[in-house]
Order: C-alpha cells, then structure tokens, then sequence
C-alpha cells in the first residue's frame, strides 16, 4: 500500500514539475520557448542513446534516424489523418507520440540487426551507414516533401508533455538499472561470451536495447515535428547524431545523469552560436593555443602529480587561468597578422566547439564527466552525511 | 528508369575503374592504419579532403588563379602539386596520430573513435572557417598539359555508311566548288547575294549537310572509347604508387616492421621494432597515397568542386572499399578500391542517380553481415 | 547413478586444424572429473563445444539425455551447464554482488516491463535475488566484498567470485577451466575444500581442467588425458599418474 502511495506521488510530482515549466514557459519569449523544448527533447536523445551505447555497449551511431523517423510518422499521419479524426489536441499527441515510437522502434530493429554481429568501430560505421540510407530515402519521396521537407499541421506547443517524455524516459531507464533486468544490458555491455554463458540472450538484449532507445527518439521526433510545424531531412544530418553523442559521452556513458545533465548543458550551443558576431580569426587561434595548453598542462598534472587533492586542484586552477590569458591576450595580438584578421562568422563555430569538446574529453577524460556514477538519493545522503554514518578517516 | 544504353557501357566501365583507382588510393590508407593499429581513421576523408586544398593552392602558386589567364602547362607543375598533397597530407596524419591516437592507444577502442570522429568533424567545420569554400572553388583545368582524349574504336564503324558518306563527299565538293567560283566571278558577298546565286549556296549548303550527317551515322555506327589523357595519367600514377607501395611493404625493413607490427605489436616490439615510428611510417604513406588521390581527383576530373566537405563521401566510400576488399589487406584495398569505382559508375549509369552514395551504405551492410573479412580477408575466430 | 554428460567422437576443425579428435567420455552424475593435458590440447576447446561456444564439426554431446551439439551457449546455461572461464571473463564493471546476481537472472521470473515500471513484483524479485547473491558469496568466502568493483579483487578472489556466479545459474554440471591457476597452496587447498563442499551441497557434477597434477589427482575421481586434442590416456587418478603416455605427452619424450 505504501508503495502505492509513494507511485502516485512520484507520477504527480512528475506532472506537477511539467506543468510548472510549461507556466514558466508560457511567459517566455518564443526564442526561449523552442530552447526549452529542445532542452527537453535533446535530454529525451541523450538518455535514450545511453541506453544504447553506455548502458548496453552497442555503439550506435544514427540515432538521428530514428528522430527523424518519429518526426515524419507524425508529420505524414497529421497530413493525413489530423482533419478527419477530430481529437482533442492532447490525445492526439498523445497517439502521434505513440505512433512516432513504434515505427522508429521498427526502423530500431533494423538498425539493431546489425549489432548482433558487428561490435565497436564497425557498428558505429553501420548505425551511421543506416541514418544516412533513411535521410537519404526520405530526402527522395516526393510524397512526404522530399527534399524541401513537410510541413505539420497543426502546431502544437505543449512543452510539458516535452519534459514529461524526458522525465518518462529517465525513469524507465533508471527503473531498469534499479532492478535485475538492467543487469543483463550491463552484461552484454561488459562481456557477451560470459552473459551468454550465464544464460543472458544476448541478441534479446541488444534488439530490446535499440528498440527502446529508437522508440523514444522516435516519440521526441514526433513532439519535435508538431513544435516546429515543419520537418526537413536537413534537420535530421549526421551532426545531429555527433551532437547527441557528444551529449552521452560528455556525460559518461552509462551514466543517465551525466546523459541528462551533459544535454541540458549543450543542447543550446547549437542554437546560442547561431546568434554570435563575427570576429577575427586571429581570436580563435589565439583561443586554440590555449586549449592547446590546457589539455597539455592538465594531462601532465594527471599524469605526474601525486599530492594532495587540494594542490592538485590549485595546479589545475593554474594552468587553466594561464591558457584563459594566453588566449585573451594572444587574440588581439595574432589577428594583427594580415591572414589571421580575417572576420570568422561566429554561427560557423557550433560544429567546431563539439569537435573541440570531443576531443579535448577523450585526452582528458575519456570516460565523460561523471563516467558511470548515477546520481542517487542514497549518495546525496551519503554526502550530506544524513544517513548517520561516522566519517570514514582518510 | 530510362532503358539501359547498353552502348555507353564500355565507356562506363572505364570511369568506374578511374574513379576506383582513386578510391583505392584512400582505401590503402585505411587498410594500412587498420592493419596496424586496428582502428578505423575516421579523420582519413579529411586528410583527402586538405590534400585537394593543398593542390589547389599549389596549383595557384603557380600562377594558375581564377584571374589570371595562363595558357597551357607542363608535367613539371602536375609534378609540384602532386609533392605538395602529398607531403601535406602526410604530415597531417602524422601530427593526428601523434597528437590524437597515441594518447588513446591504451584506452578502450571507442575513446579513439570518439576521437577520430572528433578530428574529422574539427578538419571539416574548422576549415570552413578559413578554407574557401563557397563558392566552392576547383582547379583551373589549364594546369593540366594534357587535354587530349586518347579514342580507342571497339566496334568498327559501319562500312555501307562509310561508302554512302564519301558517295556524297564528291556532291558536296562539286557544289561547294561551283559556289565558289561564282563568289570569285562575281565577288558577291556569301551573306548578300543575288537571286542567281542562291541556288548555288543552298546547293552547297545542303550537301554539306547530307555528308555532315551520314559522316556522323557513319561514326556513331562503330563504338569507341574516349580515354582522356590526363585521367590515363592518373591511372598510370596510381599503378605507380601502388608498386612502389608494394615495393616498400614486401622488401623493405619498415614495411616488413609494419607487417609485424600489424599482426602482432607486442611481439614486434620485442622483436626490436620502434612500433611508435612503425606507425608514425604507416600514418605517413597511407595520408601522403590520399594526398596524391586528391590531387589527382581534383585535377583531372576537371571542375572537382572543392570544400571542406569534399573528402567526407569519398572517405565512406573508401572506407567500403576496404572492407569490402578485407580490411588489414593491401591488395584488397586496391580491389575493393576498382569494384566501388565500377558500382558507383554502374549505378548512375542505370539511371539510379540519386543512390549513388547510399550504394556504399548498401554494400557495406551486406559485405560485414555475410563476409565480414571482406572478399581477399579471413573470417578470424574469437578464441574464448 | 545416471549419466550426466556423454560425449560420443565429439570433433571439432578449424579450417585444417583439428583441435578436438573424436573424443569420447562419460560423466556420471556427482561425478568430480579432471580434464588435463598439455598447453593446446584442446581441453578448454572441449569445454568451449560442451557449452555452446562452438559447433562440434562432428560427433555427439548428451547432457541427461539429449542431444545439445550446436545449441547456443545461453540455451545451454538454462538446461543447467555453467562454466567458468580460463582467463577469467567477469563483468568487471559491476560489483561483486551484481555479478553473481546476473548469473541467477537466469532463473527470473517476472518481466522487462515491469522492470521499466518498477513494480513490486520486480522489487521482490530483484531482492530475492540480491539474497540468493550474498548465500553463495559466502560459501566462496567472498561476502565482504559484495559491494567492491570486481575488477578490483585479487586473482583468486576473481577465480572465486566466477565460481560463484557460475552456481547462481543453478547449474547440475559445472565446468571449471583453470579454477586454481594463479593461487597459492593455501588457496588451492581451500578450492580443493570448497569444490567437494559445493558438489554434494548442490548434487552437482564437476568436470574441472587444471595443469596443477597435485591438485587434480587429490580432488578428481577420474581423469582423462588430451594431447593434440587426442584421448590418450583416461581412469582413476594413480592409473593416469604412472602411464608412460601420459608422462610423454607432458615431458615432450617420443612415446
């Protein structure tokens, strides 16, 4: 009974929490709006892919696919089937949403086949392979727009069911985690030979995994596709795959939390650097040398320096405002240089910052920030010291 | 779909081994870096991708830019831009294994490709900060000194249609001689003339027309190939570099470190091999073999639209080609290389135009579902 | 006493190579049986076709009565073989706990969507089995260290933890590959304890590959000799000890 109690009130509270945001929402300017809905559906992404790659250890590539896919259902059956079928707006996105996951769930087995006998760099380059044969077959039927894309009718901006689809999708993954059957995922990921061994269905396993994760990159393409009003192949590129990635491996893989917060804190570069003026290129290569120094500097405190935690922080501390001046007061300088004055339009720079972070993350810290800790009511205990326990001595 | 012209195959055919040959000059360099380090050089489409650049401004180093009028050239400036791909992209795949695969070569095989994706897309977008790149330029095809075509007949022209053409040879110069002298007795002009002296053009003209025509039907009834010289340098190139490649893997002492090192590092480094400058060597020839791919490429397939998204296709594709040759395996590489030049070829060719890049996709999925060691390679046990 | 595991000309080829040649053997059940032999004789090979790893090109595997040549390795584990493995294959991200815990999934009962939904059923069960986890780390001796990385344990404490996990299966033959490589005699004196305790409380049946000769010929009732991935000698312990075959193969003298 008391289980029950404690369900309904986590339900509420969920519901509660989205209706919340839609109120902030409602009182924002629309730029703000979209960002808010892309927030919610980039963490839907993120921690839908994590379930994939960082909990299951399938490296899947073209998550995008499956966005997409979710997107055009929505969009197609809208088209066709909106007008006659005269529901009240919430039940009908409701079974868009629903809709778009089943049939990225198909497409998710599909892409999924593959993973049965293919691992790390080969499935990568499959999973990208398939994202890029759906964009391309879409981008060729005329009857769903084509190239120019379609347009969704009608629009609807229900930013709660945004989040609440984020919210969904980070509780079953957790719940999963949580209990036994999240196990096996987490054995496949570790060692195939030995949880078959154990008894784990391993092609189970993998195709449960993407059918999951598409379906719920398929029911955020279809909440995507009703915001915007509009979807296009363009939207559904490669980049947007390497963005989710980025997002998961940021974060840790296997990590929902660092799924989560990793999306929330990039999901807006994309949008943010659409807006940025123009500046010397001199800037950026002065900006470089100073990452340059950051991963170099940071790499060797890593690797050399064995004190206290404290001093090495300090040490990090240091190298970091070095490479923080070098670049400040580098930039004016280098861009006196004839070639290097040259303005760079700052919208040019989003894909560049993730490939900059991808990077500088794997010298760094190659398994994302919070590698495979989950944030837990039991850890913030543990750290607020309210569970009672005496503090171990170091 | 329109019907297949089956008379343009032969002439397809041959593109296709043009385009494969460049193909499987990438190809080497991702078969080679997989042998050794196994990993997929994700950044290896961009290195290409430079290497056109580096062709490009050498090629306006030479005076050959979009203002300036050159006229003709010489092999020595094919030579220059050739070294300077070449030697560009080989340092840049230098400095990326230096800088961004060897700190990852003791870290799980998804943190280097995490990395390589990285570097690929850092090649891509951060050039497009300061590469030309729209309007994408190409290199002027004045550099090139060979602008022949090299026609090889395959089916001999129809001999009723030549003896009907030469039958109207003898009208057509009777009427044009009789035009002429009545143009040199009257000195009219040929755009003025009299009311007696347009028969005579109009006779002239229409058979000149009649022998234009059945020469043409003539012609057109026989089946040639037009080979252009430029691309049948490149294909000659690329022969070349592929022997002195096998040259220096099969009889030399890098090349025999590096097929060492490609079956077993630690062994080889017991062994008294540098693995680090084995695979500083590998990196170094399969970018400078790319390098000389582009250069190529954009040279002789002339007006190669070049921007910092050039290499990204042709990077997949030959990535393809070397699984589909057997991934680790030099002469599979060079086959896989020709056999995707001729599908892709093949499948504009049938009138698929819009699938031409999905079909590397396609081949792909079905070489690593069903053999996934590629045609020359080996299906490996895992041992348990 | 039935027969457990029969394998009748059991062969296995790999291209030319013919790692497994027409062996033949019977285990009994409660059975402690040893497999030995020489570095590539096959016998992690044989243990690899008995649980599924690989097809047997030819010949029969009977476990209690039917046929399972050729049946995948996770079908295997639920018809009640486990094994554990020569270069020791646990999840070395998860704890202690959590990897014995997948090897009594095998046995769960309630479903994945339940699991994604967190219900009472799922809990129960995820509890029970937790429990059932910690009973069989402590007959290893490894239940101190249920929450600690596994990755983190001494070699012969791995070896344990994989024996563990390997029971959660609930296993009636159980394979040990190597179960003593690694540890001193002190250990493996307690292996030798915990093997036969572990047999007669679960009524299992032990088939167990090892170089060490002294710990085989004290815990094993019978042996069986491979060499190139032939039989060459097989009986009680003190007939395989004095056989001039057996001795050959080992010492590398023409027989």
């Amino acid at each position: 009974m008391k289980f029950w109690l404690g369900r309904t009130g986590s339900i509420l509270l969920a519901f509660a929490l989205c209706a919340g945001i839609q109120l902030l929402a409602d009182q924002q300017s629309d730029f703000v709006q979209r960002l808010i809905v892309l927030a919610g559906l980039y963490v839907t992404l993120a921690v839908s892919l994590n379930l994939i790659n960082g909990i299951t250890g399938q490296f899947s590539m073209g998550h995008a696919a499956f966005y997409q896919i979710g997107a055009y259902t929505a969009g197609f059956i809208a088209m066709k089937f909106y007008a006659g079928a005269k529901l009240p707006p919430e039940l009908w996105m409701i079974l868009s949403l629903l809709t778009g996951a089943a049939v990225a769930s198909l497409a998710g087995l599909v892409v999924g086949l593959p993973s049965l006998r293919l691992k790390g760099d080969y499935l990568a380059i499959v999973t990208l392979g398939f994202g890029e044969i759906i964009r391309i077959i879409v981008q060729n039927q005329p009857a769903i727009g084509g190239a120019y894309g379609l347009s969704v009718a009608p629009r609807f901006e229900m930013i709660w069911l945004v989040w609440l689809l984020a919210i969904l999708c980070i509780a079953v993954c957790r719940n999963l985690l949580k209990t036994a059957h999240g196990l096996q995922f987490l054995a496949v990921r570790e060692d195939e030979v030995a949880s078959s061994a154990m008894g784990v269905n391993v092609t189970r396993t993998k195709v449960t995994a993407f059918l999951l994760g598409s379906a719920f990159a398929g029911a955020a393409g279809a909440l995507l596709a009703h915001f915007e009003g509009f979807v296009s192949p363009k939207m559904f590129t490669m980049d947007v795959s390497f963005i989710i990635v980025t997002m998961v491996v940021l974060g840790g893989t296997g990590s929902i939390t660092g799924a989560t917060l990793a999306a929330i804190g990039l999901f807006f570069l994309p949008e943010k650097m659409r807006d940025l003026p123009n500046f010397p290129l001199g800037n950026l290569v002065a900006t470089g040398i100073g990452i340059i120094i950051m991963v170099v500097g940071f790499r060797h405190i890593a690797a050399s320096f064995h004190g206290k935690i404290v001093e090495r922080v300090m040490r990090y501390l240091a190298i970091l405002t070095l490479a923080v001046v070098v670049a400040l007061v580098l930039g004016p300088i280098v861009s006196k240089v004839p070639t290097l004055g040259v303005p760079v339009e700052g919208a040019k720079l989003r894909m560049v910052v993730f490939a900059v972070t991808l990077i500088v993350l794997m010298l760094l810290r190659p398994q994302g920030i919070f590698a495979h800790h989950e944030f837990s009511w039991d850890w913030l205990r543990k750290v607020l010291r309210l569970d009672g326990a005496k503090k171990v001595p170091a | 779909m329109a019907g297949l012209e089956l008379s343009t195959l032969p002439q397809q055919l041959v593109n296709g081994i043009l385009l494969g040959s460049i193909y499987a000059l990438i190809a080497l360099g991702y078969t080679m870096v997989y042998g050794v380090l196994k990993l997929i050089n994700f950044a290896h489409g961009e290195v290409f991708m430079i290497g056109a650049y580096a062709a490009l401004f050498a090629s306006w180093g030479l005076g050959y830019t979009p203002n300036n009028a050159m006229s003709g050239s010489n092999p020595i400036n094919l030579l220059i831009m050739l070294l300077a791909s070449m030697t560009l992209c080989g340092l840049l795949g230098v400095l990326i294994e230096r800088f961004a695969y060897r700190p990852m070569r003791n870290q799980p095989r998804i943190a280097s490709l995490i990395t390589a994706i990285g570097v690929s897309l850092l090649l891509q977008y951060g050039g497009q900060l300061f590469l030309p790149s729209s309007p994408a330029p190409n290199i002027d095809a004045k550099v090139n000194p060979y602008q022949d075509n090299i026609t090889i007949p395959l089916r001999p022209v129809d001999g009723t249609l030549v003896t009907a053409a030469k039958q109207l040879e003898a009208k057509q110069l009777e009427t044009k001689a009789a035009f002429d002298a009545y143009l040199t007795r009257t000195k009219e002009s040929p755009f003025q003339l009299s009311v007696a002296g347009q028969p005579l053009k109009k006779a002239a003209q229409d058979a000149e027309r009649d022998l234009r025509t059945a020469e043409g039907k003539a012609e057109a009834s026989g089946l040639s190939i037009r080979l252009p010289k430029g691309q049948m340098i490149m294909l000659v190139t690329t022969v070349v570099l592929m022997a002195l490649l096998n040259f220096l893997v099969m009889h030399t002492k890098p090349g025999r470190a590096m097929r060492a090192a490609s079956h077993d590092f630690d062994a080889a480094s017991l062994m008294g091999i540098n693995v680090n400058s084995t695979i500083t060597f590998t990196f170094l020839i399969g970018s400078a073999l790319a390098g000389a791919g582009a250069m190529m490429n954009a040279t002789f397939l002339s007006g190669t639209k070049i921007d910092t998204f050039f290499g990204m296709l042709p990077g997949v594709k030959a990535f393809v080609a070397a699984v589909l040759g057997g991934i680790g395996n030099i002469p599979g590489a060079v086959l896989g290389g020709i056999l995707m030049g001729l599908a892709e070829t093949l499948v504009v060719w049938a009138g698929y135009d819009s699938y031409r890049d999905a079909i590397a996709f396609i081949v792909l999925i079905i070489v690593l579902l069903f053999k996934p060691g590629g045609l020359l390679g080996s299906n490996k046990v895992e041992k348990v | 006493m039935s027969v457990c595991l029969k394998l009748s000309e059991a062969t296995i080829k790999f291209g030319g190579l013919v790692a497994v040649n027409k062996v033949s053997f019977e285990l009994k059940q409660g059975d402690l049986f040893g497999l030995i032999g020489p570095n590539g004789a096959g016998k992690t090979t044989c243990f690899n076709i008995i649980t599924g790893v690989y097809k047997p090109t030819s010949g029969e595997i009977e476990f209690n009565g039917k046929q399972i040549g050729g049946t995948p390795s996770n079908k295997i584990a639920s018809l009640g073989i486990a094994r554990t493995f020569q270069n020791i294959r646990l999840f070395k991200s998860l704890s202690v706990l959590e990897n014995v815990v997948v090897g009594g999934f095998l046995r769960h009962k309630t479903g994945l969507f339940g699991a994604m939904a967190y219900l009472p059923a799922q809990i129960r069960e995820t509890e029970k089995l937790r429990a059932e986890a910690m009973e069989l780390l402590e007959i290893v001796d490894l239940a101190d260290m249920a929450s600690a990385r596994s990755a983190d344990l001494s070699y012969g404490m791995q070896r344990r933890l994989e024996i563990a996990r390997a029971l959660a299966t609930q296993p009636k033959l159980l394979l040990l590959d190597e179960p003593a490589a690694g540890m001193n005699p002190q250990e493996k004196e307690e292996l030798n304890v915990m093997v036969r305790r572990i047999r007669d409380q679960f009524q299992l049946t032990v088939l167990l590959i090892e170089h060490d000769m002294r710990f085989v010929m004290s815990l094993c009732e019978r042996i069986l000799v491979l060499d190139a991935g032939t039989e060459i000698a097989s009986g009680p312990p003190d007939a395989i000890r004095n056989d001039p075959k057996v001795i050959a193969a080992y010492l590398g003298q023409p027989a």
